[in-house]
């Protein structure tokens, strides 16, 4: 493979590769029914117990 | 781990590093390298006595309590290296401002002290800063406690052995030349081996969490870790001259060795001093104000956009080089867009602080906070910018990069480490709060000074510097000669001066505040506050 292969491939297939996974990530953490669990987890740092479970 | 082999793993650990301590001792013929044999040896020597004496105590019942022993060496290990690294900076600020100051010596030749500033600094500050935070951070979050008992120990001794054997290494001349991985083949290994200890605590700690979900914090601090291990691995790719021998030499070369370094020296500022920071404000910021993340699912999205982004941005170090245009362009697109991210978590924190500004003005912790997001903001929107090719013709190779550095460094990394410091300490000692406010606020305001002075310094003389460098007359010759923009910096490098010198001054009150607060007297008991208001009297 030559370098202006390397480079056509990463332009467009590269490219295409970021924005999938971008989607995919962004759709992974917006997904409504997972709203719950986020919003538990933000207010773990503000617990007052000073003990771990084990 | 039971605590019978957790002793055995420790003890064969600090022997293995004994033996190549006498090893380099018995074969070198190398100055150099016979001090780092000797320091290795007295280093696991005192492990080993450790061990020892502690294998002669009983055995203790199980502790209940989080462990947070090591985290407290961690927070004095942090402070430690802070004072030396910022000492060093300001010694190295005034021999640039005067160059007699450097002693005509060569072991305190400018070239030579300054990686003993960088690594003291990076690696000695902001280093155990991450590993004290990251320890506190992960067992509150999981709450559980910290997996491995003794290997907390040897990665936190073992990483400041690599440490001490770096800054000592350098004035005697042993460096592999590549900036911010100077240390020579032996350390990295050391490093290495430390870090796939520390990786394996955070993991099997995370293992052992009560909650289905892991706290956001914790990507972060994952995200260092493991990133960190893949750069240092790839970038110290060397061959040794001789086993005797602290020299080494890299597999690659040319270009290629060049984008190595920069792929690894543009991580370092994206994971070391990035990511485990967003983790540190993930934990501390809502910890202190009170409040939850503004935007929780924001925070994900910018932990994805963040470790995507940074990885392909190193070439911006190497604009109108030999390397090719099309990574040079990648490495500039891929800089613009991550001030999207990076941006997105300078809103996150700074939304989250609604409904608490009051406790800015009042806190100074929270006020160092919500400072070194806002410089955060300010260091990323300036890094992206002098990224584009156009903008880096003007910026590079001037002192406008070592204003940005800074304002990075002493504005987001040194901020946040002391903002948390100021409210971990308390925490992990059991005290009521820190000794003295006042003091705290001092600190705030000497060091905040000390940041304008030292960014606005640099800023004038970079710019100044590039600006003379291409002016030139009617006939397309240079109008100025190289030493005339060196005498034009003069000012600029005094006023440098004095602005770390207040920033010393300011993290030395801290030192003091944060010493003073663990001599304080320990926290009353707890009162429960269940009890109905008329049954008090």
């Amino acid at each position: 493979m030559i370098h202006d292969e390397v480079l056509v491939f990463s332009k467009t297939w590269g490219a295409l590769y970021l924005f999938v996974v971008f989607f995919a990530a962004v759709i992974w953490i917006y997904w409504p029914s997972k709203r719950k669990g986020y919003d538990d987890a933000a207010k773990w740092p503000l617990r007052e117990d000073d003990k771990p479970c084990k | 781990m039971t605590k019978i082999t957790e002793n055995i793993t420790a003890l064969i650990c600090s022997l293995l590093v004994l033996i190549t301590g006498a090893i380099v001792v018995l074969y070198t013929s190398e100055t150099g390298f016979l001090l780092h044999g000797w320091l290795m040896i007295f280093f696991s020597a005192w492990a080993v006595l450790t061990v020892v004496r502690r294998m002669n105590r009983p055995l203790e019942p199980k502790s209940l309590e989080y462990n947070d022993e090591v985290i407290k060496w961690g927070v004095l290990g942090c402070l430690f290296w802070g004072i030396i690294g910022f000492t060093v900076g300001d010694v190295l600020a005034w021999q640039l401002a005067y160059p007699d100051l450097n002693g005509d010596l060569p072991w305190t030749n400018f070239g030579r002290i300054r990686p003993i500033h960088t690594t003291a600094v990076i690696f000695g500050f902001a280093g155990n800063a991450l590993m004290s935070t990251s320890f506190y951070v992960v067992q509150r979050t999981s709450r559980a406690r910290l997996a491995g008992g003794y290997l907390g120990w040897l990665v936190f001794g073992g990483y400041n052995l690599f440490v001490l054997l770096a800054v000592t290494g350098y004035p005697l001349g042993i460096t592999q030349g590549r900036e911010y991985a100077e240390p020579e083949w032996y350390a990295d290994i050391l490093l290495l081996i430390v870090w796939l200890g520390y990786f394996w605590i955070y993991m099997r700690t995370l293992a052992r969490r009560t909650e289905p979900h892991i706290y956001v914090a914790n990507w972060y601090y994952l995200a260092f870790i493991v990133v960190i291990a893949m750069l240092h691995i790839v970038n110290n790719l060397v061959v040794p001259f001789g086993l005797e021998y602290t020299k080494s030499y890299s597999l690659f070369s040319g270009v290629q060795d060049a984008m190595t370094q920069w792929w690894y020296g543009h991580n370092a500022a994206g994971f070391f001093l990035t990511a485990g920071f967003l983790g540190m404000v993930y934990y501390f910021l809502p910890k202190a104000a009170n409040r939850p993340i503004y935007s929780y699912r924001m925070s994900i999205v910018g932990f994805w956009g963040i470790t995507f982004l940074y990885l392909w941005v190193g070439s911006h170090h190497l604009h109108y080089t030999a390397l090719p245009d099309w990574v040079q362009i990648l490495g500039m697109t891929m800089s613009v867009i991550l001030i999207v991210p990076s941006w997105a978590s300078v809103f996150n924190a700074i939304l989250t602080l609604n409904g608490a500004w009051d406790k800015v003005r009042t806190d100074p912790a929270i006020r160092f906070m919500m400072v070194a997001v806002l410089f955060y903001g300010l260091t990323t929107f300036e890094g992206s910018f002098m990224a584009i090719k156009p903008v880096n013709s003007l910026s590079h190779y001037t002192d406008w990069t070592i204003g940005h550095v800074h304002a990075g460094a002493l504005g987001w990394v040194a901020f946040i480490t002391f903002g948390s410091m100021y409210k971990m300490v308390p925490w992990i000692w059991k005290r009521d709060g820190v000794y003295s406010i006042r003091l705290e606020a001092w600190h705030f305001w000497l060091a905040l000074t000390g940041t304008f002075i030292y960014v606005g310094a640099m800023w004038n003389s970079g710019i100044t510097q590039s600006l003379m460098w291409q002016t030139y007359d009617g006939e397309g010759n240079f109008l100025y000669s190289f030493m005339d923009s060196v005498d034009a910096m003069h000012g600029y490098y005094i006023a440098r001066a004095i602005g770390g010198l207040l920033y010393l001054i300011g993290a030395l009150i801290g030192a003091y505040n944060i010493y003073m607060t663990v001599q304080g007297p320990r926290k009353a008991p707890q009162q429960s506050n269940n009890l109905p208001v008329a049954a008090g009297e």
